[in-house]
């Protein structure tokens, strides 16, 4: 009793915060959950008897989200990412590993004490370091199966000293001999990050070097992080790639001096410091020349072009005054006082920016049938529910540069005559709603929004939305439908949501990326942005380039730049002497081009019509260890899983192919199997109202049509990758030296202790977790 | 106002009017389960599917708006292949019997539980009426039946199947008198049928000839009418007074009997092919000779019937029971008797009507264990109960009650109405096409006074969730989950008797399929 009495209470206050219309419903439950852990029926019941909100509408909502669960969750969460790169490096066994560590049982997600509750999620955003798992706050990369239990007893040791890992304070030391940045994207802070900048910090202090310290966002180069950049007026940066807590401070001190009473100190330390140096004491970290050629850093950042992502690396994401030195709210000023709203968006059609959310329509075009409708209210929503496994370039930007996507819905406002903005932005992603809501209140303090921006007359107000788990909330009409309280359902269109979308209202919905152009264009002009890319596709677009590339990050390229350019040169080509197989472009609604195709250029009709698409920019990498089946079958059981269940194709079709591929993995597929799984990947992208079941079948329709003779080798039992588990085996070979770690280290006992002599692998017992090859040190396992 | 062509047809209709609204102004009629005028929520079901020619997309039309120049196929193999494959996906994310298996097993396709149900009921008279719409001789049967139905009956496994046979014996014992289960006699037609033949076929055909206005003479070589079921199955299997009981009704109805005449070829010819409007072949095992007798001719198969229409290669001459090929069931027989009979009437500008052979049936099959429960709620948990007086005797009046009341409805409760059946038949649909590896577990809620509810019988068309939230029901329906393992469910784990109330009868009238119907309705399907 008084346990429920206690949860009222909780929630009567939640109530009164959120407010009690039925729109109200998602960010009550969010707040619901952020309290109880998990939805107590009391507290739902409780929330139906003090609102308008019904019984059925909260049963409906609080089970169409996966961000909320009905039963108690234990204290931590590990989030095991499962994302396309994440995939293709093993994060299934990792999944597994955690299961056999915490002793779950078949349909727990959660161990017995109730310490750490386990799921599976579709992308952290951290592709560089795959696979990577996340407990609470913690991100961990490169995790290996048999380092599991490791991880969790890190952990709670880690929760035990109660380490704040991403503390988001900034340091303003005034500068004198120069800046130190350093990364503190998530990709940054998951590879060590913060423990670099702590002990950068702490080096500061001890040597009363005053430089100026940058936070700044992703600067993209993921596979060298933790990466810190030193400048130092009238020298070239410098790039520490790679570089560890406990090498900062000689780094530091080779090129600061240090000041006061350590002067004395210093000569000897330096002496010591070169003598080390002399010795030529190995390094783990890699110094780069900023100037210099030929570096991984000038391969990766050589063929870019940086426009939504401009001073990259260089700025702090909430510092307003570092935005504007760089002619931040120029653009905006430059609209409000000297264009007139169609003036700007002839500028945008002009400029032939079109959508990068993934379908391409043309920008200018959609802002232009937004503010041709009349009536008094109108909505621009900003569209930052990025769910596609294997992409974070929303995240990224949203993390990075706040004020340039608000910029840009500012500008999108008032080219359309709208009043009101809304980021959308997904629950995974709670750096970028932290970053984006300090942004939004500095420019609500500045006056850059609500009642007359800069004191120009034009008012607009903008909130955030946090989504609520639902891939198929990245569709447009369900993006509406969940702003509105309601299960994302898509609607079939017409009518768009340019003349009826939210409340019914003229909605003008933008994907960050789009939107983080807008600046940009504005400023340079249409001409200088159409001025790159190919004669459809202008400006540039921003991928997550990862997989088995040697050098993988976040990425903008121009327009029209082939894709094997952005493997060679960007990523540096295939990573362990293996063979550049085929890339996966777009995620769950694109699909696989073999490298034979590498010469095509990024552009919209290009890849649509080789039968992937551009998506949100996705780009994984393949080699030859990567079966295009099991691919397709990981990315329809993504899209499976999203589908919001409305139209028949989509939610028992995309079912019905999901296990005539998981038949077909299994090497039980027939010839038939192959004939229906073409035609219902055919009817379900017809059959299907939105864009989640039209382009849901693009993997399976692209791997049949490049990659058939793969699936013709499974009809037969055999998997050509050696990826797909029922298919294949383990054998030790007589490259073994009998050195038992396998046999210590195999978790169903299939290995016999046998020292010095050769290792068997009893097939009986080998549940394939794939440890022993992983950690043989001899290469002597394989796959057969 | 809006121009359009739709099948190559030009239409005119209002701002805003569907696609489908447009076509049934032509009066094209486009299949449509998820969708009801006024309800937003569509469309889902996706087999209202037809082709935009212009713009080679296929689209939902009852949804989509007619715009101007629109050019409409709804006809194409295209566009009926995609309904199809929609009916197809539906089908196999739906487990649920159409008939109960006792019935589809029965070669006369009885309603057995229909008749299960009203002796439940004490309604003994009613339950003769529908055992007679199929099988002519429910006494003889009662008896001598093998009971295939009991052998595919759902409770079998379970403990013992229901008494069947025995319960049809009942009908005709316990209603007060035997004829009174006699359907309403058709006014004579003054058409004549020689019926060669008074086994189980000849009876049966001679019965529902009668029924529909035909005079019927029955030819046998014998003293005795009945053929096999009086010389060959002994009195303490089939008593004598039984099998007369059976023919005083088949007499009583006006049929005359011409016993102890031996057809040849020569009488055949002379007095009887000339002579009657049509002739029924019901003689029993197909002798060498036969076919002389009455000059058939065998087809391209060596058959000399066609086994579904009873016919002849000598138009007016059909065929039925053993003649076709040696059977030892009573029961095939006697279907074969009303199905000849039917085509005779057919053949003579007339119809018996009968309860349709569906086209189409979903069939569940093997039940998993923890399914039992769910069908258990709806028959008594006692034992098979064998009757007191042995087999003789059969079951007395309140044993056939108890027995009945065993039967646990398997049959659906929407046989007739329901849209995906009706569609599946017409579209040709094969249920097993796209049948996943794991069928989802079957459940049946019963809480409600009125109204049942079967959750894996329902397409997710939400109609009851809008129509629920219509009627401003406090609990009312609601999704649960989403994409495949999305179901509608009552919230907070609550009873359907709460959920609907004043919904309750717009629900079920609006649910396209048998996932939420009446208790207590008995809604059959008629050719």
């Amino acid at each position: 009793m008084e346990n429920n009495l206690h949860i009222i209470e909780k929630t009567d206050l939640v109530v009164a915060r959120r407010g009690t219309t039925p729109d109200a419903v998602i960010p009550i439950l969010q707040d619901l959950q952020l309290e109880f852990n998990y939805l107590p029926e009391t507290a739902l019941k409780r929330v139906c008897e003090t609102t308008a909100i019904s019984r059925g509408q909260i049963s409906g909502i609080s089970t169409f989200y996966s961000q909320f669960r009905h039963s108690p969750a234990g204290k931590h969460h590990i989030k095991v990412c499962t994302g396309t790169a994440c995939h293709v490096k093993g994060a299934l066994f990792v999944y597994e590993a955690f299961r056999r560590e915490l002793k779950l049982a078949e349909d727990a997600d959660t161990d017995e004490s109730y310490t750490f509750t386990l799921e599976k999620i579709a992308c952290l955003g951290c592709c560089t370091l795959a696979p990577v798992v996340r407990i609470d706050e913690v991100t961990y990369g490169h995790v290996v199966p048999e380092k599991t239990g490791e991880i969790l007893a890190d952990f709670l040791s880690r929760s035990q000293k109660g380490d704040s890992i991403v503390p988001e304070t900034n340091i303003s030391t005034s500068g004198i001999q120069g800046e130190i940045r350093i990364g503190l994207g998530s990709c940054c802070v998951a590879s060590g990050s913060s423990e670099v900048k702590d002990e950068l910090e702490k080096t500061l202090a001890k040597t009363r070097i005053r430089v100026n310290v940058q936070q700044v966002g992703c600067v993209g180069i993921c596979s060298q992080v933790p990466i810190m950049e030193i400048i130092r007026p009238g020298e070239n940066p410098t790039f520490y790639a790679r570089i560890k807590p406990e090498e900062v401070r000689e780094v530091i001190l080779s090129h600061f001096k240090p000041e006061g009473y350590f002067n004395r100190a210093r000569n000897g330390f330096f002496n010591l410091f070169e003598g080390l140096l002399a010795d030529g004491a190995p390094k783990s970290f890699r110094r780069y020349l900023g100037e210099q050629r030929d570096t991984p850093i000038s391969g990766f950042l050589g063929p870019q072009v940086n426009i939504a992502t401009e001073n990259r690396g260089a700025t702090n994401p909430v510092d307003l005054e570092s935005y504007t030195r760089s002619g931040g709210f120029e653009s905006l000023r430059r609209c409000l006082f000297e264009m007139t709203p169609s003036a700007v968006t002839d500028e945008i059609i002009n400029s032939g920016l079109r959508g990068r959310g993934g379908a391409g329509f043309p920008t200018g075009r959609k802002w232009k049938l937004v503010s041709e409708q009349s009536g008094e209210v109108k909505y621009v929503i900003c569209n930052g529910d990025e769910g596609d496994p294997g992409a974070f370039m929303d995240r990224m930007l949203l993390e990075s540069y706040p004020f340039r996507i608000i910029e840009g819905m500012l500008i999108a406002g008032y080219a359309t005559g709208a009043s009101q903005g809304i980021f959308y932005i997904r629950a995974e992603y709670p750096l970028a709603v932290m970053r984006i809501s300090e942004a939004l209140r500095i420019c609500s303090e500045r006056g850059l929004t609500g009642t007359s921006v800069m004191n120009s007359g034009f008012s607009f107000d903008i909130r955030i939305f946090g989504g609520a788990g639902a891939f198929v909330c990245g569709e447009e009409t369900a993006l509406i439908a969940s702003v509105e309280g309601k299960r994302g359902l898509p609607r079939l269109r017409p009518p768009y949501p340019v003349e009826q979308g939210l409340w019914n209202k003229p909605t003008l919905i933008n994907n960050t990326e789009t939107l983080s152009f807008v600046p940009w264009i504005m400023q340079h002009g249409a001409a200088k942005f159409s001025a790159i890319g190919t004669t459809g596709s202008k400006g540039t677009k921003v991928f997550a380039l990862a997989g088995k590339v040697k050098r993988g990050g976040l990425i903008e390229v121009p327009m029209g730049i082939t894709i094997r350019q952005i493997v060679d040169e960007i990523g540096g080509g295939i990573a362990d002497d293996r063979h550049f197989k085929a890339v996966q472009i777009g995620g769950p609604s694109g699909g696989c081009l073999p490298a034979s195709k590498a010469g095509m250029p990024i552009d919209f009709e290009a890849l649509k019509e080789a039968g992937t698409m551009m998506g949100s920019g996705g780009l994984i990498v393949m080699d030859e260890t990567d079966c295009m089946v099991d691919i397709a079958h990981y990315f329809l059981s993504f899209t499976q899983s999203q589908s919001c269940g409305r139209c028949t194709f989509c939610r028992i079709g995309t079912r019905r192919m999901l296990e005539i591929l998981e038949k077909i993995k299994n090497g039980h597929g027939t010839s038939l199997d192959l004939v229906n799984l073409e035609k219902l990947a055919i009817s379900t992208a017809g059959g299907s109202i939105c864009g989640l079941g039209k382009t849901a079948p693009n993997p399976v329709l692209t791997t049949l049509h490049y990659f058939h003779e793969e699936y013709e080798a499974h009809l037969t039992g055999h998997c050509p990758a050696g990826k797909c588990l029922p298919l294949i085996h383990y054998e030790v070979n007589d490259a073994c030296i009998g050195c038992t770690k396998c046999a210590q280290r195999c978790p169903s006992d299939a290995i016999a202790f046998t020292p010095y002599e050769k290792h068997v692998i009893d097939l009986e017992k080998c549940i394939k977790c794939d440890i022993c090859r992983q950690i043989c040190p001899v290469d002597a396992i394989k796959i057969h | 106002m809006v121009k359009l062509t739709i099948d190559h047809k030009p239409v005119e209709v209002n701002d805003g009017t569907t696609i489908m609204e447009a076509a049934a102004c032509l009066g094209i009629a486009i299949p449509s389960m998820c969708h009801q005028p006024g309800y937003p929520n569509h469309p889902s079901c996706m087999v209202c599917m037809v082709k935009d020619a212009d713009r080679g997309q296929l689209i939902p039309s009852c949804s989509m708006t007619a715009t101007e120049g629109m050019n409409i196929l709804t006809a194409t193999d295209e566009v009926r292949e995609v309904r199809r494959e929609a009916l197809e996906l539906l089908l196999s994310d739906h487990v649920g019997d159409c008939e109960a298996p006792c019935r589809l097993s029965c070669p006369a396709f009885m309603d057995i539980p229909l008749m299960n149900r009203l002796i439940a009921a004490g309604d003994f008279e009613q339950a003769l009426r529908i055992v007679r719409n199929e099988i002519a001789l429910p006494l003889i049967l009662g008896y001598i039946c093998p009971a295939p139905c009991e052998k595919a009956c759902k409770r079998k496994p379970m403990d013992q199947a229901v008494s069947i046979c025995h319960l049809k014996r009942s009908t005709a014992q316990y209603t007060e008198r035997y004829d009174n289960g006699l359907p309403a006699m058709a006014e004579r037609n003054g058409k004549r049928v020689a019926i060669i033949g008074t086994g189980p076929a000849g009876l049966s055909a001679a019965f529902y000839l009668q029924k529909s206005g035909y005079s019927c003479t029955l030819f046998d070589q014998h003293e005795n009418a009945g053929g096999a079921m009086f010389y060959d199955i002994p009195a303490d299997r089939l008593p004598k007074d039984i099998l007369e009981a059976e023919i005083t009704v088949i007499r009583s109805m006006g049929a005359e009997f011409r016993m102890d005449i031996e057809i040849t070829q020569e009488l055949f010819q002379s007095a009887i092919a000339g002579h009657f409007d049509a002739v029924v072949l019901a003689t029993g095992t197909m002798k060498p000779g036969h076919a002389g007798i009455f000059g058939l001719q065998p087809d391209e198969h060596g058959q000399f019937v066609d086994k579904k229409k009873m016919t002849t290669s000598i138009p007016g001459i059909f065929a039925c029971g053993n003649i076709i090929r040696e059977q030892k069931m009573a029961v095939h027989a006697a279907a074969q008797g009303k199905m000849a009979a039917q085509s005779v009437a057919l053949f003579l500008g007339s119809k018996i009507p009968a309860d349709a052979r569906p086209g189409f049936n979903s069939v569940v099959g093997h039940l998993f264990e923890p399914e039992w429960q769910e069908y258990l709620q709806e028959g008594i948990p006692d034992q098979r109960v064998e009757p007191a007086g042995g087999f003789p005797a059969g079951l007395n009046r309140d044993e056939a009650m108890h027995e009945a009341s065993r039967c646990m409805h398997c049959d659906c409760r929407k046989p007739a109405s329901c849209k995906l059946r009706l569609y599946a038949g017409e579209y040709g649909a094969n249920r097993k096409r796209f049948a996943g590896p794991h069928r989802k577990r079957l459940t049946r809620s019963l809480q409600h006074e009125l109204v049942v509810y079967e959750s894996e019988k329902c397409i997710r068309c939400g109609l009851c969730v809008e129509i629920t939230q219509k009627h401003g029901e406090s609990i009312g329906l609601s999704y649960a989950g989403r994409g495949f393992d999305v179901r509608i469910a009552v919230p907070f784990g609550g009873t359907t008797a709460g959920a609907l109330t004043t919904a309750a009868g717009e629900c079920v009238a609006a649910c396209p399929t048998g996932a939420l119907t009446w208790k207590n309705c008995e809604e059959r399907q008629s050719s």
